[in-house]
């Protein structure tokens, strides 16, 4: 009440106090609601299985690393870790190369089928990775790359394609042309141009793409689900899908491996995160 | 330098392996799918050309995909309105906070990072009547009348789910327009505010044309992600109960991956391929978008 007798007498300034107040404990709420499943999931993930089922939202007491060994070993989360960190990487990595080189053909260099070759590979961002599903596995169990993680590597590798091409393409065409004359005039190559100059001052492009990439194929799982049935290729998503079968009943350490599958994203993010952003508005981004 | 940018071998080398790569693994697999959903086969007999029996079947015999092709709707408008509305609020709240955006952002882009499996099922324990989470908050607040068996009931799954995507990818929204936005030079606003134009006018008449582009962009990669939407429904609900909370890409996975059934599984998959691109015609033809010189 005395809020608004006052904004009446100060008109200019007070309302805008106000409302923004009103914005700040509105985000503040909505931060709340966006960090309190991974708290939960994270407290949780430290209690046995029937102080969970009975006291869901106590502290944990006495805090016990046992649901992470059990993840580890026995939900064989270990093992799929490393499964998942191999495919991300390598995806990630023959993704840039093939992507960069690609961009920079289209975006640099003077051919007249440039844009066409650009509209085939945005065609790709609107087909849904399912529509491939089917020939590909019959593909690849005739060739022998089910159960295997180059079967995985490949579906997620050109997946990525459209969206790194679609924005280094841009973030490469925003830069001066005169780079690369001075560099020729120097007795430079293409390959010099490409590899020396136009890649180091891209790494802002580079960085926000290696994030989404990287971040896609781990949590990718509908692929990884079909394309390995046994063990030795299965990534962490899929062996998270495992503990609801086999452990339908022993929640804790299907906690505990959530929060083993959450680290190495949230770590990632927490360490680039200015980055992803930056990269975007660095003229890459034009909608 | 002209001659060396025209170098014909070069740019085959530079964008030959990805062309290559994407015709041959995407391609080329999407046509074969489109081809082989005229068929009629499974794992063990011999395909059978069928014409377009299978797509008939689908809609008149299948009533799985009916429900399965309204709940992708649903999430479709469902994730339109929220996320990109919500997205694009927060946006514009952030980038005009004199503190602390830097770290809403952070928080908020958080769970678009997170794997979709481990967030389903986090969400399916909170969620969970045995565990019941959820339900024993409610009971703590003195409110146990609203307690619910909220993944079990149908109706309700299906609102719990579009409110955890929500929670999931409005971040990635409110990211890509933060992004248009900030690419807006401050100038406009400074030579608007100089002739008394209030906060509200400012962002009616110069930010929202201005990101026109990215809203496009971004209801676009809004809607795709909607259509081809699986993991939450397959940690969450696995379809059920009863294939209620089917949506086509849990419906194509169960038809081909579990009941062997690749042609039918094939033709559901063109179905997906075709609300696809559909959607994408739909929302370039409606929003038009000008280049302004910024």
């Amino acid at each position: 009440m005395n809020d608004t007798i006052a904004s009446t007498s100060n008109k200019n300034k007070r309302p805008i106090k106000i409302s923004q107040t009103i914005v700040y404990i509105l985000l503040t709420l909505f931060a709340l609601i966006c960090l309190f499943p991974i708290a939960w999931v994270l407290f949780a993930s430290f209690k046995d299985n029937t102080s969970l089922l009975t006291k869901p939202w106590e502290l944990p007491n006495p805090i016990q690393f046992q649901n992470y060994t059990v993840a580890w070993v026995s939900g064989k989360i270990g093992h799929y870790f490393v499964n998942s960190l191999v495919v991300s990487g390598a995806t990630l990595l023959l993704n840039l190369i093939f992507s960069s080189m690609a961009a920079y053909a289209i975006s640099r260099m003077k051919w007249k089928l440039s844009k066409v070759v650009m509209n085939i590979f945005l065609l790709g961002m609107m087909v849904p990775i399912h529509a491939t599903l089917i020939p590909l596995y019959l593909i690849f169990s005739k060739i022998g790359l089910i159960n295997s993680m180059i079967g995985l590597i490949i579906p997620y590798m050109v997946f990525a394609f459209p969206t790194t091409i679609y924005i280094l393409s841009s973030f490469f065409s925003s830069l001066p042309r005169d780079i690369e004359e001075a560099a020729v005039i120097d007795g430079c190559t293409l390959w010099d141009v490409f590899l020396k100059i136009i890649l180091p001052i891209s790494t802002p492009g580079l960085f926000t793409v290696s994030i989404f990439g990287f971040v896609a194929s781990w949590n990718e799982l509908l692929v990884a689900m079909i394309f390995t049935t046994g063990d030795n290729a299965k990534t962490l998503p899929v062996g998270l899908t495992n503990f609801v079968g086999t452990y339908s009943t022993n929640y804790a350490p299907m906690l505990a491996a959530i929060v083993l599958a959450m680290i190495p994203t949230i770590l990632i993010y927490c360490m680039f995160s200015n980055k992803i952003i930056g990269g975007m508005t660095a003229g890459a981004v034009k909608g | 330098m002209d001659k060396l940018l025209r170098d014909k071998k070069m740019i085959a080398i530079f964008v030959g392996p990805a062309i290559i790569l994407f015709v041959l693994f995407l391609l080329v697999p999407i046509i074969i799918a489109c081809g082989l959903s005229l068929f009629s086969w499974d794992a063990l007999s011999l395909p059978k050309f069928v014409g377009l029996n299978q797509y008939i079947r689908m809609f008149t015999l299948d009533t799985t995909f009916i429900v399965a092709l309204k709940n992708t709707l649903f999430f479709l408008v469902t994730s339109l309105i929220s996320q990109s509305l919500l997205g694009l609020i927060i946006a514009i709240a952030l980038t005009n906070l004199p503190k602390f955006s830097n770290v809403f952002k952070n928080i908020f882009y958080m769970p678009a990072v997170l794997s979709s499996a481990a967030v389903g099922l986090t969400w399916a324990c909170i969620f969970n009547p045995t565990m019941g989470a959820l339900n024993n908050l409610l009971k703590a607040l003195g409110l146990a009348n609203l307690q619910h068996l909220w993944l079990v009931d149908p109706k309700s799954a299906m609102w719990c789910i579009a409110f955890v995507c929500l929670w999931e990818f409005t971040g990635s929204t409110m990211i890509l327009y933060m992004a248009a936005i900030q690419g807006i030079p401050g100038s406009l606003y400074e030579a608007s505010y100089i002739d008394g134009a209030s906060k509200i006018r400012c962002i009616w008449n110069i930010t929202l044309p201005l990101i026109k582009p990215m809203i496009k962009t971004s209801i676009i990669l809004n809607s795709i992600g909607s259509l081809k939407f699986f993991d939450l429904i397959y940690t969450m609900t696995y379809g059920g109960p009863n294939h209620q909370t089917e949506v086509i890409a849990s419906h194509l996975y169960h038809r081909s991956f579990q009941m062997f059934e690749y042609g039918y599984g094939d033709a559901l998959s063109v179905i997906l391929l075709i609300l696809c691109v559909l959607t994408t015609l739909i929302v370039n033809k409606c929003i038009k978008t000008e280049n302004y010189e910024m």
